[in-house]
C-alpha cells in the first residue's frame, strides 16, 4: 500500500446512520483508517524502542550475563575450595584415627606400667606393714614383759622393805651389829 | 666459802678448845652436833635462815646447848652462827675432829647403826676397825634410822658397809 492510498483511506468520512451515529462497516475488524495508523504508531513505537531502549536492554543483558558468570566462577571457586576442605578433613579423620590408636596405645602403656608399678609398691607396702606389725607385736610383747618384771619388781621391792622391817627386832639388830664387829675383826 | 677458809675456821675452833683444855669433850660434841644439824631439816632450816637474826639462831643455840653441852661447844658453834657461816657448820666442824684426832694419831671413824651401840660394842668395835685398817681409830657414832640394820663405818676413804639398806639397795637394784 503507498502513502498514497494509506492518505486516502485515512480521509474517507465518517459514515453516520440515521440517528447520528458513527457506524464501522465490520463489526470485528477496524477500519482501514484505524489499522494503518495503528500500523504506523506501531512501527514508530518498535522503532524508538529499538533505537533508545535496545542498547540498555543489551548493556543490562550483558552485565546481567556477566554477573552469572561471575556466580558461577565463585560457585565454582567455593566448590573447588569445598572439595579442598574436604580434602583436609578426610585427610585430618585419617590423621585423628591415627592419633587416636596412638593415644589409645600409649593409654594402654600407661595403664599397664600403673598397674605394675602399683602391684610392686602394694606388695612393698604390705611386706613393710607386715614387718612393722612384727616388730609393734615384738615390741608390745617385750613392753609387756618389761611392766611385768617391772611390776614384779616393784612389789617384791616393797615386800622386802616390809618383810625385813617387821623382821628387824632389837635382838636382830643386836646380831647384825655383832656379826659386824666379828667379821670387821676377822678380816685381817 | 672455799677449803682454806672452812680450814682456817676448823683450826680457830680446835686451837681455842685445846686452849680450853675441853678438845676431847669439844670434838665430840661438836660432831654430835653437826650430824644433828645434817640430819633435822627443821633445825637446819632454822639455824640458816637469814631472814632470822643471827642473835635470834644463837638464842637457838643456846636454849639447844645450854646445860647439856660444854660451855666451849656451845659458844663456838654460837660463834660461828654469828659469823654467817652456820652452812659450812658440818664440813668446819668435820675438820676439827679430824684435826683433834690427828693431834693424837688417831683416825677418825665414822659409824652409822640403826640403834645405839653399847660401850662394849664401840670399844669392840673400835678395836676390830683398828684391827682391819692399821691404824687407831676415834669411833664416832652415829645413830641413823635409815640405815635400817647393821653397821656402816667410813674411815677416811674406806667404807665399810655391812647395813640392810645396803643389802635391800643391792637387791633392788638386781630386781
Amino acid at each position: 500500500m503507498s502513502l498514497l492510498a494509506i492518505i486516502r483511506i485515512a480521509s474517507e468520512e465518517v459514515v453516520l446512520d440515521s440517528k447520528g451515529h458513527v457506524t464501522t462497516h465490520s463489526w470485528i475488524f477496524p477500519e482501514q483508517a484505524e489499522l494503518i495508523y495503528g500500523v504506523i504508531a506501531s512501527c514508530l513505537i518498535f522503532a524508538a524502542l529499538i533505537k533508545f531502549a535496545g542498547p540498555q536492554i543489551k548493556k543490562g543483558m550483558a552485565a546481567r550475563t556477566a554477573r552469572i558468570q561471575k556466580e558461577l566462577d565463585s560457585a565454582a571457586q567455593d566448590k573447588a575450595s569445598a572439595a579442598q576442605e574436604a580434602a583436609g578433613i578426610r585427610q585430618a579423620k585419617g590423621d585423628i584415627a591415627a592419633e587416636r590408636a596412638r593415644i589409645l596405645a600409649d593409654a594402654d602403656a600407661q595403664a599397664s606400667s600403673v598397674l605394675a608399678e602399683g602391684r610392686a609398691r602394694l606388695a612393698t607396702e604390705l611386706s613393710e606393714l607386715e614387718a612393722r606389725a612384727q616388730a609393734e607385736m615384738a615390741a608390745s610383747a617385750n613392753r609387756v614383759g618389761d611392766e611385768l618384771r617391772a611390776e614384779v619388781a616393784r612389789l617384791s621391792i616393797a615386800a622386802v622393805d616390809q618383810v625385813v622391817n617387821g623382821t628387824l627386832d632389837a635382838a636382830t639388830q643386836q646380831e647384825l651389829i655383832e656379826n659386824f664387829i666379828s667379821r670387821v675383826g676377822a678380816a685381817r | 666459802m672455799n677449803d682454806q677458809r672452812i680450814d682456817g675456821y676448823a683450826r680457830a675452833l680446835f686451837e681455842i678448845a685445846r686452849a680450853e683444855g675441853t678438845i676431847d669433850t669439844v670434838e665430840d660434841e661438836l660432831f654430835r652436833f653437826a650430824r644433828a644439824f645434817e640430819g633435822n631439816d627443821a633445825l637446819r632450816n632454822a639455824l640458816t635462815d637469814e631472814g632470822i637474826p643471827a642473835a635470834r639462831r644463837q638464842t637457838i643455840i643456846e636454849d639447844l646447848l645450854g646445860g647439856k653441852a660444854n660451855n666451849t661447844s656451845a659458844q663456838l658453834i654460837s660463834m660461828l652462827v654469828g659469823s654467817g657461816h652456820v652452812a659450812e657448820l658440818p664440813a668446819i666442824i668435820d675438820r676439827v675432829v679430824a684435826r683433834a684426832s690427828g693431834a693424837k694419831n688417831l683416825e677418825v671413824a665414822e659409824v652409822r647403826t640403826a640403834v645405839a651401840l653399847t660401850s662394849d660394842q664401840e670399844t669392840r668395835l673400835a678395836a676390830a676397825l683398828t684391827k682391819a685398817t692399821g691404824k687407831s681409830i676415834n669411833l664416832k657414832v652415829v645413830v641413823d634410822p635409815s640405815v635400817i640394820g647393821g653397821v656402816v663405818a667410813t674411815i677416811g676413804d674406806t667404807v665399810i658397809d655391812g647395813t640392810v639398806r645396803s643389802r635391800i639397795e643391792q637387791l633392788k637394784s638386781r630386781l
